[in-house]
């Protein structure tokens, strides 16, 4: 192994991806993408439903080949070496993919062994990530029991089961209380501190705003722009103060955010006054 | 992509700790099947029958029923643990999904997938045979080579299952298999009678439903009627294409 505080932990280099879809057309989901991920960056992949952020994760995950380009982990090729490369990484897809049939601390211990991680690893390190996860008095309970936001907060703890290097989350806070949800900012800011890279998907842009070190608007399976969410504000909305019309006759004067980029970049304006 | 039997393993090790889980229940419905058709086939068809005539030998009807019952037991276990419990896992828990992420492969999520049904499959239908020597319809010797030929045909028709599930878009899709071509098998297939004793061409016919080999090579282990060399060759070339269908099927449905 080798020492990667210099390299980029995941490195995304040329990515283009198209498939035949459900019609039988040829489809250029992602269009000769690049971005890298050093140790301890938190990377934010925003963009609405089919700019390809899915793809860019499945690709990502190695269970898509690539159409062109590649991608590394930990200097990795993913498509071709994916028993090493993905032995650095935890992933949380959007879609639910439990092991319903085991039970919550079960699954956990289930799924580090698909990684050889020892049981006497893998037990301690599940009962730690339950408390963390505030799923401790649910430890027995069947995934079917769990609530919407369990079984999501459940799916999230279970990348971490591998102790990752790179952390893929697609849409990890959706359907989760506030309070649950600044549960996981914690953890995953704490995650940073450690050194762990994340790459995280996500349609809340205070989300990626707080949390992110750099964020890359994918629009079309293309990458318009790659910057701090600071620097994206500066550089793209020049007024000091946005005005919005939030229901008829009320509109609101506020500083611009992350969202107001995301509005522009990507050509909707709906709602916000003039940009 | 490179296979490892670690990798397999270690999802085969999944199946079979979900299966501890339900182990009773599986008992008791693997045994029950096969008994309720035994009794009223064996038993009870059995007493106004007699014995049949296979090939140019008359045998008793009770164990020439019991042998198409092994058969029976395989084609259904491993078919719809395939088709059924497949597409749960495929389209519900996306095991295969989730697993594939981790350092085991889809290649080696699929092969666990069906050794697995194969496994579940091969284990019912040597049930049936231990019933069958129990009760002095075969020779107890019967069983070491009726291992190896159970899990052939358990992998055959645990892929075509598996097949099945991965070009099924919902599960009432997976009716029209099942009544196009499981059905026909274990009706016309020589499971309850003398497949000759069918008008012309269908003695001929019946051959391209690879349960007419499967029951033509258990009976020859189980109760010695003649070898057919070209049902085993059959069998083998059944499995070869099951594998590579069902392997085809869940790739282009898992991988874009």
């Amino acid at each position: 192994m080798q020492n990667a505080s210099s390299e980029a932990m995941l490195k995304v280099e040329h990515l283009s991806k198209s498939y035949h879809n459900k019609n039988g057309d040829y489809f250029e989901a992602v269009r000769d993408i690049s971005f890298k991920i050093p140790e301890g960056m938190c990377f934010g992949l925003l963009g609405p439903n089919g700019a390809g952020k899915s793809t860019t994760i499945q690709c990502i995950s190695g269970l898509y080949p690539p159409t062109a380009g590649r991608i590394l982990i930990n200097s990795i090729d993913v498509h071709r070496n994916p028993k090493k490369a993905r032995e650095y990484l935890g992933i949380c897809s959007q879609e639910e993919n439990l092991d319903s049939d085991f039970k919550v601390y079960d699954q956990l211990v289930w799924h580090a062994r698909y990684f050889h991680i020892p049981m006497k690893v893998a037990k301690p390190l599940a009962t730690k990530l339950l408390e963390r996860f505030v799923l401790s008095d649910k430890a027995d309970a069947r995934v079917e029991a769990l609530s919407g936001g369990m079984k999501r907060r459940l799916q999230v703890a279970r990348a971490f089961i591998s102790n990752p290097r790179l952390l893929v989350l697609d849409e990890p806070t959706t359907g989760l209380d506030p309070d649950v949800r600044r549960i996981l900012w914690e953890i995953l800011l704490e995650s940073k501190k450690q050194g762990m890279a994340i790459l995280l998907c996500t349609h809340y842009m205070e989300e990626a705003a707080r949390l992110c070190d750099q964020v890359a608007i994918i629009h079309r399976g293309q990458i318009l722009d790659i910057d701090s969410p600071e620097q994206l504000v500066k550089k793209y909305i020049t007024k000091e103060v946005i005005e919005e019309e939030v229901r008829p006759g009320v509109v609101w004067k506020r500083p611009p955010n992350l969202e107001d980029v995301y509005l522009k970049v990507t050509g909707s304006h709906l709602g916000v006054v003039d940009l | 992509m490179t296979e490892s039997m670690w990798g397999i393993w270690s999802v085969w090790r999944r199946y079979f700790a979900v299966f501890r889980k339900s182990f009773l229940y599986y008992l008791t419905t693997a045994f029950l099947e096969p008994i309720l058709y035994l009794t009223s086939f064996a038993f009870g068809l059995g007493n106004l029958i007699g014995d049949v005539k296979v090939g140019n030998e008359m045998m008793n009807y009770q164990s020439f029923v019991f042998s198409g019952v092994i058969a029976q037991t395989v084609l259904f276990q491993g078919f719809f643990e395939g088709a059924y419990g497949g597409f749960f896992r495929l389209n519900y828990q996306r095991i295969f999904q989730a697993i594939a992420t981790t350092p085991v492969t889809l290649s080696e999520v699929i092969w666990a997938e069906l050794l697995w049904d194969a496994s579940k499959a091969t284990l019912a239908s040597l049930l049936v045979t231990a019933i069958g020597i129990a009760t002095g319809n075969f020779l107890w010797s019967s069983i070491i080579l009726m291992i190896p030929v159970c899990f052939m045909s358990a992998l055959l028709f645990g892929a075509l299952g598996l097949c099945t599930a991965g070009y099924s878009s919902n599960i009432d899709q997976i009716s029209y298999p099942q009544f196009l071509f499981v059905f026909p098998m274990f009706l016309f297939c020589g499971v309850f009678y003398p497949i000759d004793v069918l008008p012309d061409p269908l003695p001929t016919l019946v051959w391209i439903l690879p349960l007419t080999s499967v029951n033509s090579l258990m009976r020859t282990i189980a109760v010695g009627t003649p070898f057919e060399s070209y049902a085993l060759a059959i069998i083998i070339a059944w499995v070869v294409v099951a594998i590579f269908m069902a392997r085809r099927a869940l790739m282009s449905r898992l991988v874009k």
